[in-house]
């Protein structure tokens, strides 16, 4: 099988309905999936364990920013592993975006590759109104701006060993999405954007985080500074 | 001495005495001790010369001593709500640090590929 060095890092929460056939498609193209359960209350863990994922179990809720770090951490620790990818549990992302942004990671000799919903042509339509508040929040940010990045809360993420190694998200919640970002600015890393299409099914949208938390983030973003590391 | 004045103290040496038996030895703690002695010292002073407060009050170009005083709790105020948030985010990031390393003991892989 291809791609033995790659390890696809899942948070999820409560994923029951579908994160057995999202562990299932991931796995018919990767071997090495691992599932960080953050605390779900119904049987999420059990399911992805069975389809093939490494689980490893949050004793509390903490949130998706904890959740990836942890399945990094995890990840980066297993022998052979030299490519890493952020998915989300609910199967909005598809698998040949992730094939392609590490086709990407190795050809166009970058460190990170993260998806955007919105590179020329458009491939997929977030609702309008998310549309607007998500090319605001790339607005906004310093860092996303810097790197000449469309999309700041893109789930779907491809890195190296060197980013995995260096990777310490101290944003619990959904501002981790912004802080990877400026870890990267921080730390020097090549990033490169990939068009990627996001399937807003109805499931998925009801999992999505509100738009109000927008404001959360933002407030979370000036105040990351301040904090000790 | 009015009744409101007894208690005002009464109370202000309660906090005193909460304070000194507090048993954090760090540097920085005798700092905030030695701080709220002098807090006590000023609180007892303004309760029992409450007009005293409108002097400086006037000093400063504020009209009354207890405008000057509300002035003073907005500022603590937010600064203790804003040191509490930080102090806040500081203690969760320690807590979901704490949360990995227990996860991480707890892995499951699946037979196959063990």
């Amino acid at each position: 099988m291809r791609y033995q060095d790659v390890w696809i890092v899942v948070p999820a929460f409560n994923e029951a309905s579908v994160i057995g056939d999202v562990v299932a498609d991931i796995r018919s193209v990767f071997d090495h999936v691992v599932l960080v359960d953050d605390g779900s209350k119904d049987n999420t863990a059990d399911i992805a364990l069975h389809a093939g994922a490494h689980v490893v179990p949050h004793p509390v809720n903490l949130g998706q920013g904890a959740a990836i770090q942890t399945g990094v951490e995890y990840a980066r620790s297993q022998p052979g592993a030299q490519v890493f990818a952020t998915f989300d549990a609910d199967g909005q992302h598809r698998l040949k975006d992730v094939v392609r942004m590490i086709d990407r990671l190795s050809t166009d000799d970058v460190d990170l590759v993260v998806g955007t919903r919105f590179a020329e042509p458009t491939v997929s339509k977030p609702p309008l109104l998310k549309r607007i508040i998500l090319r605001v929040a790339a607005l906004v940010s310093p860092s996303s701006r810097q790197l000449g990045l469309t999309d700041a809360h893109n789930g779907l993420r491809v890195f190296n060993k060197k980013v995995a190694d260096r990777l310490n998200i101290t944003m619990s919640g959904m501002s981790h999405a912004s802080e990877f970002i400026t870890l990267a600015v921080e730390n020097g890393w090549r990033v490169a954007e990939e068009p990627v299409e996001i399937l807003y099914t109805e499931y998925s949208k009801s999992k999505g985080q509100p738009l109000l938390n927008g404001v959360n983030i933002v407030f979370d973003g000036l105040l990351r500074g301040r904090l000790s590391r | 001495m009015n009744w409101i004045q007894a208690l005002l103290i009464l109370s202000i040496i309660v906090l005193l005495v909460y304070l000194l038996r507090s048993r954090t030895s760090a540097r920085t703690k005798a700092w905030v001790k030695v701080g709220g002695v002098l807090f006590v010292i000023a609180a007892v002073y303004a309760i029992l010369r409450p007009n005293d407060t409108t002097v400086v009050a006037n000093w400063l170009g504020v009209a009354r001593g207890a405008d000057l005083m509300e002035y003073a709790l907005i500022i603590a105020f937010v600064f203790t709500t804003l040191s509490t948030y930080m102090r806040f985010k500081d203690l969760e990031l320690k807590y979901a640090r704490l949360a990995r390393a227990v996860a991480l003991q707890g892995v499951r892989v699946p037979e196959e590929q063990v």
